[in-house]
């Protein structure tokens, strides 16, 4: 390995690991420590847990769990599903409108969320969703299905049609095939836009805020973002908070990283 | 292994021409209605003195709407913020996230676990994000400021946050920061399905290093790179959540950008026709902009990656 390639590996490993290094021991310090001026220490003088202990304390931190492992397990599994329908459909068929669809897409990305957050609010305020995570549930789902949609036909052309085509000959049908042959090959990509879409939901801050009064049914940044008072912030809870809402999400990604890739890479699958 | 199954009676023809319009219809027809409803009803209020706290009086406005949102007094910075936000962040991650390809694409030993933590930033939401950087920017206890004073760069801490142009500055870096590892997956994956055979071939004619690059792997993941930019920069336009965290606009929106105006202003006034006009404003920038960014690239394909 070349030494330019090494330091150019190195400089975004550093890049990486110091922000969330930073992070990771800001929780575990005292209140008096983070807040010390005249000293700022690169490792906890006195480690202590008080600031996770409050958050599960004080801040019911486990029901904003449970809400926010509802609404992006239930939004997953629905674009996933979609998505399988929509991608395989813009990547095995021509058909009349497929490129007036894609371009649809594209124009749904192009509308700011707020735009679409205020009307949904008026109608949501009207048919009693507003404090529900059903609220949420439909709009998470409609933001992330575009790129998942997208992705999944990327997935999906990357398989040869040969495959197909053997159990056309043994009389199966389409949805026959798409269940039986190709999805066992698509795994990788399955999972890849399920991660896709519950980490989107599961981060999602903005319409969250708007959608949810109560705090019995706050979600994880919800929950967080009431920790920025109006003159200062509790910085231990924070960054405590904020190790535990990437938890999940950081986990999924280590896993999953390797088939969004193999997945978008031609010719990974042979046929 | 498969059955046939029995039902009505379609004429396979009819059957295969039907087959993608059934699957795609369901994506098609939620987004149609929960993008198009809102879409309509949001250039509506535009036009209208539509206000929350008395819905039922909203009217016909002339234009006041858009009148107001021109005459503003922060609409040219707010315009110029958000241009400087979009164009470097984006410039930015994709430099990096195309360095980080690169350096990604020849196998060495331990690799999958590199790239399981560097591509990590793509999990972490902006919120989180927003708030790490808003730690270690702090003026008084940020540990950047302390590693500066270490390295004898700066001799009393900066106010990071609280002077203009350094704390939209701040926002660009977090904002590339989390961009990185999208770009890098894109384009490692693009980079993978070039065919060894190309490279062999430009071996053997003695092509550099340099222009191998520019000649061969460039055309090859060009529309790769299109798309990307282009989904990238819509999002990142349209995208508030970090302005929100990290400095809330300040100090006095001199890192404020367009749609966190409109966060700001529609739910403290509740004046949905003013934030309707800016959203359509948005819509109308990021139209102009896929249009030339698409010509220019002489790109066809939308939604390709």
């Amino acid at each position: 390995m070349g030494i330019g390639r090494a330091l150019a590996l190195l400089f975004y490993l550093l890049l990486v690991i110091l922000p969330v290094y930073w992070m990771i021991i800001t929780s575990f310090k005292t209140s008096n420590e983070i807040v010390n001026t005249q000293r700022i220490t690169y490792w906890p003088e006195n480690f202590t847990f008080e600031h996770y202990q409050q958050l599960f304390k004080t801040m019911h931190y486990g029901i904003y769990l449970r809400n926010s492992l509802i609404v992006a397990v239930s939004v997953a599994i629905v674009v996933t599903l979609l998505s399988i329908y929509g991608g395989y459909a813009l990547a095995r068929f021509q058909f009349r409108g497929k490129g007036a669809a894609l371009v649809f897409f594209l124009i749904t990305q192009m509308i700011p969320a707020i735009l679409v957050i205020i009307p949904m609010y008026i109608v949501f305020s009207r048919v009693k969703l507003v404090d529900t995570l059903t609220s949420l549930f439909l709009f998470y789902s409609i933001t992330n299905l575009p790129f998942c949609v997208i992705t999944m036909r990327s997935f999906f052309e990357r398989i040869p049609y040969a495959l197909e085509e053997a159990a056309y000959v043994d009389g199966c049908s389409r949805t026959q095939t798409l269940w039986k042959i190709v999805l066992p090959v698509m795994f990788p990509g399955i999972v890849a836009d399920f991660v896709f879409a519950f980490i989107g939901a599961w981060n999602e801050l903005i319409a969250a805020v708007i959608f949810l009064n109560s705090q019995q049914r706050w979600t994880i940044p919800v929950g967080l973002k009431s920790l920025i008072g109006k003159y200062n912030v509790d910085w231990g809870s924070m960054m405590a908070g904020g190790c535990l809402a990437l938890l999940p999400t950081a986990i999924m990604f280590v896993f999953v990283q390797k088939y969004i890739v193999e997945g978008l890479t031609a010719g990974a699958v042979k046929g | 292994m498969c059955s046939k199954s029995s039902g009505f009676k379609i004429s396979p023809e009819t059957k295969r021409k039907l087959t993608p319009y059934f699957y795609i219809a369901p994506v098609i027809i939620l987004l149609l209605f929960m993008y198009g409803y809102p879409l309509i009803k949001s250039i509506w209020m535009s036009f209208m003195d539509y206000k929350l706290t008395r819905l039922n009086k909203s009217s016909w406005n002339n234009f006041q709407n858009y009148t107001k949102m021109f005459m503003d007094d922060n609409f040219w910075l707010l315009l110029k913020n958000s241009l400087i936000y979009v164009i470097v962040s984006v410039a930015g991650q994709f430099l990096l996230g195309l360095g980080l390809a690169m350096a990604l694409n020849k196998k060495f030993k331990g690799r999958g676990l590199y790239q399981s933590i560097v591509f990590l930033p793509w999990a972490f939401s902006s919120f989180v994000v927003g708030l790490l950087f808003r730690w270690s920017f702090n003026g008084e206890y940020g540990v950047v400021n302390d590693l500066l004073k270490k390295a004898g760069l700066i001799t009393k801490g900066i106010s990071w946050l609280g002077t203009p142009g350094l704390s939209l500055m701040v926002i660009i870096f977090a904002m590339i920061w989390v961009g990185i590892p999208f770009f890098g997956i894109m384009i490692l994956a693009a980079l993978q399905s070039v065919p060894d055979e190309v490279y062999e071939a430009a071996d053997m004619d003695g092509c550099g290093k340099v222009r191998r690059f520019f000649l061969l792997t460039l055309p090859y993941i060009k529309p790769t790179i299109i798309m990307t930019v282009l989904l990238r920069f819509i999002w990142i336009f349209n995208s508030f959540d970090l302005v929100i965290i990290v400095t809330g606009g300040g100090p006095a929106n001199y890192s404020q950008t367009l749609p966190s105006y409109i966060y700001t202003q529609a739910f403290s006034s509740y004046d949905f026709g003013l934030a309707g006009a800016f959203g359509v404003l948005l819509i109308f920038i990021l139209t102009i902009y896929a249009v030339i960014f698409l010509t220019l690239t002489k790109y066809d394909k939308a939604g390709d990656f």
